[in-house]
């Protein structure tokens, strides 16, 4: 199972006042808010976890089928910064993986429910998309094979990711 | 709307239209989905119908904390996702005040 969430940097800007009164209290628990507290940069260290949490959403329901609105709920923390940040976000007694790439222009985490499974990870084409009664989306292509996907919409960057173990197909 | 109306404008004994008016409001800036928007129910959907951002929906919920001066809490936020699941948690709310 596979989430993902791609913001864009400067669409955020536009759409969201993070330092308004009230916003981080609302989404992020204490030890969330000590981060963005003690980051170089706040607002990557906003978005970073925002984005962390949508992709492990993502993966929770697509697991549970359970549709929710309550960031705090999702818990996250990092685990490792090098070009890629790595972390975990836990939601009940769901653990998710996540994988962030930060660049100047967009910020984008990939979540899987095994952590080995962030190596399998990789962008497709938005093609041959469907998706199911529950709207979620999933990839068909070549005879009845079917393939868990993610698709993540945000200004001017549209990311669509897969596991490649899922389906031999992308190999053909 | 007349301005005595909102002069008078009292959040706790609004009817349900009133309040429907005053959420459609607090919604506008948000929503990228106008035909959605205009033709709005109680069974609109926020982020499914109205295609608002999840972080915007957010600013939804502080918003009607300040226009109703009331607290949303998080499990009431959890079911926050349509018109009338915000309209029941908003009345009952101002009921309680």
């Amino acid at each position: 199972m596979i989430g993902n969430d791609v913001i864009d940097l400067v669409q955020s800007r536009i759409e969201s006042n993070w330092r308004r009164k009230g916003f981080i209290d609302k989404i992020f628990t204490p030890d969330e808010q000590m981060l963005i507290s003690n980051a170089t940069d706040p607002e990557i260290m906003v978005w970073l976890l925002w984005s962390m949490k949508e992709a492990a959403y993502k993966v929770y329901n697509r697991q549970t089928k359970i549709r929710e609105f309550n960031p705090q709920k999702l818990v996250c923390s990092i685990l490792s910064e090098n070009n890629t940040t790595t972390g975990s976000v836990r939601c009940s007694e769901n653990t998710y993986y996540t994988q962030t790439v930060i660049t100047p222009e967009n910020i984008h985490t990939i979540a899987v429910r095994h952590f080995d499974d962030l190596d399998k990870v990789i962008e497709i084409e938005n093609k041959a998309i469907a998706k199911d009664e529950n709207g979620i989306p999933f990839l068909t292509e070549v005879s009845h094979t079917v393939q868990d996907v993610s698709i993540s919409h945000h200004g001017r960057f549209e990311k669509v990711v897969t596991l490649t173990s899922a389906s031999s197909i992308l190999n053909k | 709307m007349p301005v005595s109306y909102l002069k008078n404008f009292n959040t706790n004994t609004m009817n349900k239209e009133e309040l429907i008016a005053k959420l459609k409001l607090i919604i506008k800036p948000y929503t990228t989905n106008i035909e959605a928007y205009d033709n709005l129910t109680e069974e609109t959907d926020f982020i499914n119908d109205l295609s608002i951002n999840s972080a915007n929906l957010v600013d939804i919920i502080l918003d009607i904390e300040e226009t109703f001066d009331v607290v949303i809490d998080n499990t009431d936020m959890e079911r926050m996702l349509d018109v009338k699941t915000a309209v029941e948690i908003i009345e009952t709310k101002l009921a309680q005040k």
